[in-house]
């Protein structure tokens, strides 16, 4: 009897460190495994890079994590960044020729984080009247992913723009450690915002349940619309940065960052169901997926090769959340 | 309050039925005063052969989604099916050996994301948004994004065969749409699908088998895209990783378009004929009308945003008196 309440008591022990710090494990386990086959992966400069590419994915996942806190997914982040991209740069290359332009391009920055808020509120609006959870968010983003995508490229006539500008400041946002470091003000802004504040603590009782949330009046409809507003004015922010390290706009730029940055956050271990969460979870789960991707890319396996990894990812990672939440309710019972 | 919504939706479908139909003849009356080219013979016929490779997967889509379920995979295994069927025609020569192979190739990709969502216990959408990458890498990884392309007599014979001024193709979708009809409305398998997407917890408790209906609707999703993909091949004698990249939510506009609702256990597959008639002849209008590709997306998009926003409005689902949630 009492062996046996000790063996559950160190089972559930270890699988709570393991429901913890597993990311964690999961990211030095493949930092190890990439260092041993190719030396060339920890060094000073791949890191950097790493973490660079990681900021973006990373600022576009920070906006997805607050969705899907709510128990709602948004698919439109990738279109978001295509057209923001090309707003930002096109307004960049009519207006700012001359080398010290730099009030151009603080007003081109609010301007794509206002672009981006606006589609996201539009998102957030439709889903709102529609009550809509999981399935109506998921075909409703779809939709404006396809609208918004091809707003943009409706804009950029299908065409990629290089940029022409000669705005210091905002070539600069995208070098440097500076990616790096939006990334972490913007993730230690939007967790003290989740973790703190009236606003973050509602997102979260909405998504563990919403009509519960509903009738101790909260504004359910008016916090929805804000949430998708938030996670559209990261998408725009994000496009900042890429554009900025690319010195150019494509509208087809931000293809694929959806995918990325659901598989970012629910690796981290933020719950579909939505009310669990948070930025740090994350934050890991974007290091772990951008470290796999450069490691792979560094020990030769091919962009194509990767999609199989990726979805495996998703599945795997789904997988263990609701494994785990299954134990859980043994132990209860 | 139950019984007054019932009466409500009630009314409101036998309205959207009916004003589908209409809406379907007048657009083609508006079709044809702009250009009257648009009621040619080969139009149509065009238009037919688009709704039979493309309904064949709504089909199946619309099955899950009367099973509650929604597979986004779709798109990926009528992909695979075709890459699969063009590599093994060329390889062995057979048509029949290859036929067989892919829809067997289909039933096992199906039934692997019915168990990962029933057995695992995970989200539909999700497992199918893993898979979907999961196969589509397969499919570049295999031909490398290429085309792949046959020669094959049989298969160009079947594609290029006409029957009534009709293609065979067209009437291998109308036997399908018959023996599913059948099964969805006549056999106790297709009742118990109807009774697990309408409430799933009651089905349990009556003894049915949920988890089965669930897997098998994934089934058959999985051998319908295979027949997909080969009616493709047929036509074009081809396969690549471009064609159908959309394919999924196209079957779900078409599904609700005609009727069924996202919630599961109400609608049928007969009426998604109608859905999917709707969106290929919007389509070929708007390339009829010379409207550039984005401004072709960007209705889709709309079509897609609105038809749910419809389906919500026919469920009773806008108000604050919403009982259930997917």
């Amino acid at each position: 009897m009492f062996s046996e309440q000790k063996g559950k008591h160190i089972r559930t022990r270890l699988t709570g460190i393991l429901k913890s710090y597993g990311v964690l494990i999961g990211l030095i386990l493949i930092i190890i495994v990439a260092s041993i086959v190719e030396s060339t992966f920890f060094t000073f400069n791949n890191i950097l890079n790493i973490l660079r590419q990681a900021s973006v994915i990373g600022i576009v996942s920070l906006g997805v994590t607050y969705v899907m806190m709510l128990g709602c997914l948004d698919l439109s982040v990738g279109s978001i960044v295509s057209l923001c991209s090309v707003i930002a740069v096109s307004i960049l290359n009519r207006y700012s020729h001359s080398p010290d332009s730099n009030g151009t391009a603080v007003l081109v920055i609010f301007i794509a984080a206002l672009t981006g808020f606006v589609v996201g509120t539009v998102n957030g609006t439709i889903i709102a009247i529609l009550n809509g959870r999981l399935g109506e968010s998921f075909i409703i983003t779809y939709g404006m992913m396809i609208v918004v995508g091809s707003l943009a490229l409706l804009y950029s006539r299908g065409q990629f723009a290089a940029g022409t500008f000669g705005s210091t400041l905002y070539l600069k946002i995208g070098t440097g450690f500076l990616p790096i470091i939006s990334f972490l003000v913007l993730a230690i802004i939007m967790q003290i915002i989740l973790a703190r504040t009236k606003f973050g603590k509602r997102i979260s009782f909405m998504g563990a349940n919403v009509e519960c949330a509903r009738m101790s009046g909260i504004k359910v409809k008016l916090y929805k619309v804000i949430t998708y507003g938030v996670s559209g004015m990261c998408a725009g922010l994000a496009a900042i940065i890429v554009t900025s390290r690319v010195n150019s706009a494509s509208p087809l730029q931000g293809s694929g960052y959806e995918l990325e940055a659901i598989a970012a956050v629910v690796v981290g271990g933020t719950s579909l169901s939505g009310g669990y969460g948070s930025i740090i979870n994350t934050i890991l789960g974007v290091l772990v997926l951008s470290v796999l991707s450069n490691a792979l890319n560094v020990i030769g396996v091919g962009a194509n090769a990767q999609l199989l990894v990726r979805g495996g990812i998703i599945i795997l990672a789904v997988g263990i959340d609701v494994w785990n939440k299954l134990n859980e309710g043994k132990d209860l019972k | 309050m139950a019984a007054k919504n019932f009466k409500r939706n009630k009314v409101l479908s036998l309205f959207l039925d009916k004003s589908i139909l209409f809406l379907l003849l007048a657009f083609f009356i508006v079709m044809a005063s702009i250009k009257p080219s648009f009621l040619a013979w080969w139009n149509i016929q065009n238009i037919f052969l688009d709704v039979s490779i493309y309904g064949v997967v709504a089909f199946g889509m619309t099955i899950l989604i009367l099973c509650g379920e929604f597979d986004l995979s779709a798109s990926s295994q009528f992909m695979w099916a075709q890459i699969l069927f063009v590599t093994l025609l060329n390889a062995t020569g057979n048509p029949f050996v290859s036929i067989v192979i892919t829809l067997i190739s289909g039933f096992i990709l199906g039934t692997i994301n019915g168990i990962i969502v029933t057995r695992f216990r995970i989200n539909s959408f999700i497992t199918t948004l893993g898979t979907m990458t999961m196969i589509r890498g397969l499919c570049l990884v295999f031909t490398d994004g290429k085309m792949v392309s046959t020669k094959n007599e049989f298969i160009a014979g079947l594609g290029g065969g006409q029957f009534l001024g009709l293609s065979s193709l067209t009437y291998i979708y109308i036997v399908i749409l018959l023996i599913l009809s059948v099964i969805m409305a006549y056999t106790n398998f297709g009742r118990r699908i109807y009774a697990t997407g309408g409430n799933l917890e009651v089905a349990n408790l009556a003894g049915i088998n949920t988890r089965f209906y669930k897997t098998a609707s994934f089934s058959i999703m999985g051998v319908l895209c295979g027949i997909a993909g080969i009616m493709l091949v047929a036509q074009l004698r081809a396969g690549s990783t471009q064609y159908g990249t959309d394919l999924a939510l196209t079957c779900v506009a078409a599904t609700v378009i005609g009727g069924t609702q996202l919630s599961g256990g109400s609608g049928s597959v007969l009426r998604t004929v109608v859905g999917m008639l709707v969106i290929v002849v919007l389509y070929k209008a708007l390339i009829y009308l010379g409207l550039q590709a984005y401004f072709q997306n960007l209705t889709k998009g709309l079509v897609l945003i609105a038809v749910v926003m419809l389906d919500a409005m026919m469920s009773g689902r806008t108000g604050a008196a919403r009982v259930k949630s997917i």
